[in-house]
């Protein structure tokens, strides 16, 4: 909310402040209303001044400009070269000297314009951000003096806060407020306007009904005849439009003025547009239709309360004011309505119909209801003043049941005890009544009860709060706490993401983090179809889980992959040079169950291009090198006993031929593979990608300590190799664990020879094993070895139609 | 005659000594000359045609050489072997500016790394990790932290949602809630997690992160909250900072107050990353209000608490000086890697 100090300094004095602006912006931030801005007119206007046209020639070398000779003062002449056409000589203009800044940021300095010299220049009311358009350059009263200070002249001398007022501060939306507030803290006296109402002698010339007493506790209003609609004064004006309100007539400026004035919101109907003279307060009719102020029509179900004339409905209560009933020129008559309406309904209803005004903000808040009569007269007064309208010395003021404030039981040492220093009675007991509120002592108990206007103390808490803030929160010491119970387990999603990090990024990995939510059009056209992903162990719900009011179509659903979010990432570095990389992501994907979601956490990992290097060319797959770096992670988290299978379909990006799933005991975990040819053509990524993404929740369940330590074998190992020839599509995988499986003496074997060309025969490849062989019982004699060596070659021919090589 | 010969074969061979270039060129002069079948053996064996008398004497010269050889052929040896290898570590020298084979070098993310940060300093304090679903129940996000429909407060945060009864957690708070539901008292928990809102722009991002903590125990004060925010600020920030509380609002907390902490950068002074206040904002805390412990079961006269709130971008933006919050989602290697 935009305040200002001027306004504020006419109901406390607050004039000692007026130098430092920023002590007072620090009282009130300090006291939970932060200034966010401060804006100080006079700096705004610096060396901006009021001169006067000495002399107006052509310029020698542009028709369209003049050269001025400017009296700034103190006998100083400018020569300022104007663009301008509506000026004369001796006339009174603004000008912003060489080294001034102008609202809009523009800097002026001595400079040459088309050789002519010109320091400073010649102001319009845009260029000085005190109207929206202007023609031509300000020009001035014939009796302003030279050399004043511009801010002086159109008296720009006020100060201007924004203030962040919290939702549970309602009291300070207004300048009264503020200064209420400004009172508590500094101990000072408020100067409230009087207004004298008993000279009012109009009649009374409307009724008055309130259906639902729930939803508008009190309502009250007045009459006012032979008001004439004008322009507003400029004084009320500029303060409104210096604050953000656009000036709309005099009637209309003096409820947004009283609104400002005490943050209560008024209503003006035109008294001859209420048919009957009547207004009633009661919910709406539902199906009924209502077209507000700027014309647009609202259909209404039945739950917002009305404000309707003798027939039909003629306000939105608290939120805006309806087209068949408004103040207009030709207006003569007004029923001015000041009244207190609960917040839930005032917010409920601006809310469904995306109505925001500053009445609905305010009355949404909650307003004051205690002040409705006061707000009413001062209205009114104003509205005679300056619309010379005539006040109806009766009034009607509906408030059966007026509302109260809670009765709050409170022990000072629960005070203390909250905030961990003791309190002196005295200090605690002026402190309420700074704030306005009534106690009284009973026993050690005080009772205290809150003015209405801070319907935000209502529990003993809320009067710890207000102790603390009016005294400062700086008095609150630092203490250490002391923590009983032991520490709780941490959590288990947070742990072996850690766990995961820490390996990957210290294995050579990046990691990245993207939004959880993500696009249904490109998941669904680079996801493809999810079956071979569900196979492969990840969990997926028939739809996306989608979002009633996304930023935009690229975030329209919850992700259900890290992958195509790690694939943008790619394409992003790609595209920026980035010829090879490695990243990975932990994060949530999401499902929708029946009528509740699941998050599962995952692991994706996505590597792209090689690193040319100098000491050894590295030929190894890209989808290898990943499988490596998967596997290093599993050993690390205690997953033992993995294996990878080829026997399922690979899912639609993936490379058919290059791909596999990881398998735990009979449970899937995720899938690996090479990125489909389609998407680098479609990309035109020139290098290989792999990637692979695995379910956390899965690596968890699987999680393994390691088993007892096998005792050492005394006896020597031997390492033997063989090489066979066999089907082009044999996986050594499966001739590995066949031997593995089969002959016992081996413990290790792994492949140190790959071959396929031209030397053998269509279809067929050549692998060299590398087995270590050893037994517990004894040291194997060469005859041994070699049976055992005859035995394998024998096993693997039968089994795999393999040849020895 | 012999003493002749042997003193020519002294001569020689000294020479042939001190002429080899190496240690092989060496031995070689030792086969020729005191080998077995060397020059000197040779002579040896000729003393046969010696007069008796005079043979001692001759044998007691021979054996005189050969000392005198083994000694000038040691000490030649290790000359030789010197330069050797010295010869042999010049040639092997390495060009120590060439690289290793080439590994990647890997990076955590700033976000985990400043979240795994604020997790060790509340762990030392003995809170423990929670965390909690993204898409969370309207009544966990906010009825259960005393924001009531239609109530203004739920206008603090635009609010993405997914049907009647489901939002996109706004604020890690809910995490308070799910353990005061299901763990016992007392307890201190931190919830790290991401949260959304309505909002992009530069210092905007409709997901974020943030850090929820909270403590319960029978009497806590609003003077040990600020206690623990002003440990955790100079474990972050250093231990030359201050801690400030600002009075402010939140529903689930009462009385409730903005964390600042000293700018770091300036030292309060004033400087372009404190937008010259002096301060820095950190976090939103404060003692848990009644109405959360009594929508979660929780006798409210028996137990108090409180919590805090920290955003871990707006942290890591203050501590490695980011001031594009996009940075963090657009995940461009040359960013990662400033953090490996």
């Amino acid at each position: 909310m935009k305040v200002s100090f001027n306004w504020l300094n006419e109901y406390i004095d607050l004039s000692d402040y007026r130098g430092k602006i920023h002590s007072l912006a620090s009282i009130l931030t300090n006291a939970g209303l932060e200034v966010e801005e401060i804006e100080d007119q006079a700096l705004l206007y610096d060396s901006i001044v009021v001169g006067s046209i000495l002399e107006k020639k052509q310029h020698p070398d542009a028709d369209r400009l003049t050269v001025c000779q400017v009296s700034v003062g103190e006998g100083v002449v400018q020569q300022i070269v104007c663009g301008a056409k509506n000026h004369k000589e001796n006339d009174k203009v603004v000008v912003a000297l060489p080294g001034s800044s102008l609202p809009n940021g523009l800097n002026i300095q001595n400079t040459t314009l088309r050789g002519v010299e010109s320091s400073g220049m010649l102001c319009s009311e845009k260029e000085l951000g005190l109207s929206e358009e202007s023609s031509g350059i300000m020009i001035l009263n014939e009796d302003a003096k030279v050399g004043e200070a511009f801010s002086s002249y159109q008296n720009l001398q006020d100060v201007f806060f924004e203030l962040k007022v919290t939702p549970n501060r309602a009291d300070c939306l207004s300048h009264v407020g503020l200064a209420r507030e400004l009172a508590s803290l500094l101990g000072r006296e408020m100067n409230l306007p009087k207004v004298n109402s008993g000279m009012w002698q109009a009649k009374l010339d409307a009724s008055l009904e309130v259906e639902n007493l729930d939803l508008c506790p009190r309502y009250a209003c007045r009459t006012i005849h032979n008001v004439k609609v004008a322009p507003s004064p400029a004084w009320l004006k500029q303060r409104l439009e210096a604050l953000g309100l656009n000036s709309i007539n005099n009637v209309v400026d003096i409820t947004n003025f009283v609104m400002l004035e005490y943050g209560q919101p008024l209503h003006a109907f035109d008294l001859a547009f209420l048919e009957q003279n009547k207004v009633r307060v009661a919910t709406a009719k539902a199906g009924e239709t209502f077209t507000s102020l700027d014309a647009t029509e609202y259909k209404l179900d039945g739950s917002e309360l009305m404000i309707y004339d003798g027939k039909k409905p003629v306000a939105l209560a608290g939120v805006v004011g309806g087209l068949n009933s408004g103040v207009r020129e030709e207006t003569t008559d007004l029923f001015i309505e000041c009244a207190y309406f609960v917040p839930q309904t005032v917010r409920k209803t601006a809310r469904k119909f995306g109505i925001e005004t500053d009445a609905a903000y305010r009355f949404s808040r909650g307003v004051d209801p205690a002040n409705i009569q006061t707000v009413l007269d001062r209205t009114c007064a104003l509205i005679a003043e300056y619309a010379h309208g005539e006040v109806s010395g009766d009034f009607v003021d509906i408030y059966p049941n007026p509302i109260q404030t809670a009765n709050i039981p409170v022990k000072l040492d629960f005070v203390e005890q909250k905030l961990g220093y003791s309190i002196a009675a005295d200090s605690w007991e002026k402190t309420l009544e700074a704030l306005n509120c009534h106690w009284r002592k009973d026993g050690e108990q005080y009772i205290v009860k809150a003015p209405l206007y801070r319907h935000d103390i209502s529990i003993k808490e809320d009067l710890v709060e207000e102790y603390a803030r009016v005294r400062g929160y700086d008095d609150v010491p630092e203490h250490m706490p002391n923590a009983r119970g032991a520490p709780k387990q941490q959590s288990d999603i947070f742990e072996r993401a850690r766990k995961v990090r820490e390996h990957l990024s210290h294995d050579g990995l990046m990691e990245a983090m993207n939004y959880a939510f993500s696009s249904s059009t490109f998941e669904r056209t680079f996801l493809g179809n999810k079956d071979a992903l569900v196979a492969a162990g990840l969990e997926f719900s028939a739809e996306p889980v989608k979002i009633q009011n996304p930023l935009s179509e690229e975030y329209d659903i919850m992700r259900t992959s890290l992958v195509p979010g790690l694939y943008k990432n790619l394409l992003h570095n790609y595209r920026r040079g980035q010829s090879h990389g490695q990243i990975f992501e932990i994060g949530f994907c999401f499902q929708k169950q029946q009528n509740d979601y699941e998050q599962r956490q995952r692991l994706a990992l996505i590597s792209w291009g090689e690193k040319q290097n100098l000491w050894q060319s590295d030929k190894a797959p890209n989808v290898l090198k990943l499988k490596n770096k998967v596997e290093r992670l599993l050993y690390y988290l205690g997953l033992r006993g993995f294996a990878w299978d080829t026997s399922k379909p690979a899912p639609d990006f993936l490379h058919s031929g290059q791909f596999a799933y990881l398998k735990l005991g009979e449970d899937y975990l995720g899938y690996i593979g090479s990125l489909h040819p389609r998407w680098s053509d479609k990309d035109k990524i020139r290098s290989s990608v792999a990637l692979a993404e695995f379910s956390l929740d899965s690596f968890s369940r699987h999680k393994k300590t390691l088993d007892k330590v096998q005792p050492l074998n005394p006896f020597p190992a031997v390492e033997r190799d063989l090489v066979f020839i066999v089907d082009q599509l044999l996986a050594a995988g499966d001739l590995q664990n066949y031997i593995l499986d089969h002959f016992s003496k081996v413990k290790k074997i792994e492949v140190f020879d790959l071959y396929q060309g031209d030397n053998l025969e269509k279809g067929k490849k050549s692998l060299g094993f590398r087995m270590k062989i050893e037994d517990h019982t004894k040291t194997l004699s060469e005859k041994e070895l070699t049976s055992l060596q005859e035995e394998i070659i024998t096993g693997v021919q039968e089994k795999f139609g393999a040849t020895l090589r | 005659m012999l003493d002749d010969k042997l003193k020519e074969l002294e001569e020689a061979s000294l020479t042939a000594i001190a002429k080899a270039v190496s240690t092989s060129d060496l031995y070689q002069v030792k086969v020729e000359y005191w080998g077995k079948q060397g020059k000197v053996s040779l002579l040896m064996r000729e003393m046969g045609k010696m007069p008796k008398e005079e043979r001692p004497e001759f044998g007691k010269k021979v054996n005189q050489l050969k000392t005198k050889l083994e000694s000038a052929y040691t000490e030649k040896e290790s000359s030789l072997k010197a330069e050797e290898l010295s010869a042999k570590l010049e040639k092997e020298r390495i060009d120590m500016s060439l690289p290793g084979p080439w590994e990647a070098r890997g990076a955590k993310h700033p976000l985990s790394q400043v979240t795994e940060e604020i997790v060790d300093i509340f762990t030392r304090l003995g809170f423990s990790t929670r965390s909690g679903p993204l898409i969370e129940k309207d009544y966990y996000n906010f009825e259960a932290l005393n924001i009531p429909k239609d109530h203004p407060a739920r206008d603090m945060q635009d609010t993405f949602y997914i049907d009647q009864e489901h939002v996109l957690r706004t604020q890690t708070s809910p995490i308070q809630i799910h353990s005061l539901e299901q763990e016992d008292l007392p307890l201190r928990v931190l919830g790290p997690g991401a949260v959304f809102r309505v909002d992009a722009d530069v210092t905007h991002a409709p997901m974020f992160h943030q850090m929820e903590g909270m403590f319960v125990d029978e009497k806590v004060s609003l003077a040990e909250l600020k206690g623990v925010l002003s440990y955790f600020n100079k474990e972050f920030f250093g231990s030359e900072v201050k801690t400030r509380f600002r009075p402010s609002f939140f529903p689930f907390t009462e009385p409730s107050a903005e964390v600042d902490c000293s700018c770091p950068e300036c030292g309060g002074s004033g400087c372009r990353l404190c937008s010259f206040s002096g301060w820095i904002e950190v976090a939103g805390c404060g003692l848990v209000h009644p109405n959360v412990f009594l929508q979660a079961g929780i006798d409210a006269n028996q137990w108090q608490g409180y919590a805090f709130g920290m955003g871990i971008e707006r942290l890591a933006m203050v501590k490695y000086g980011i001031n594009d919050i996009r940075l963090f989602v657009e995940n461009d290697e040359r960013f990662l890697e400033q953090f490996s």
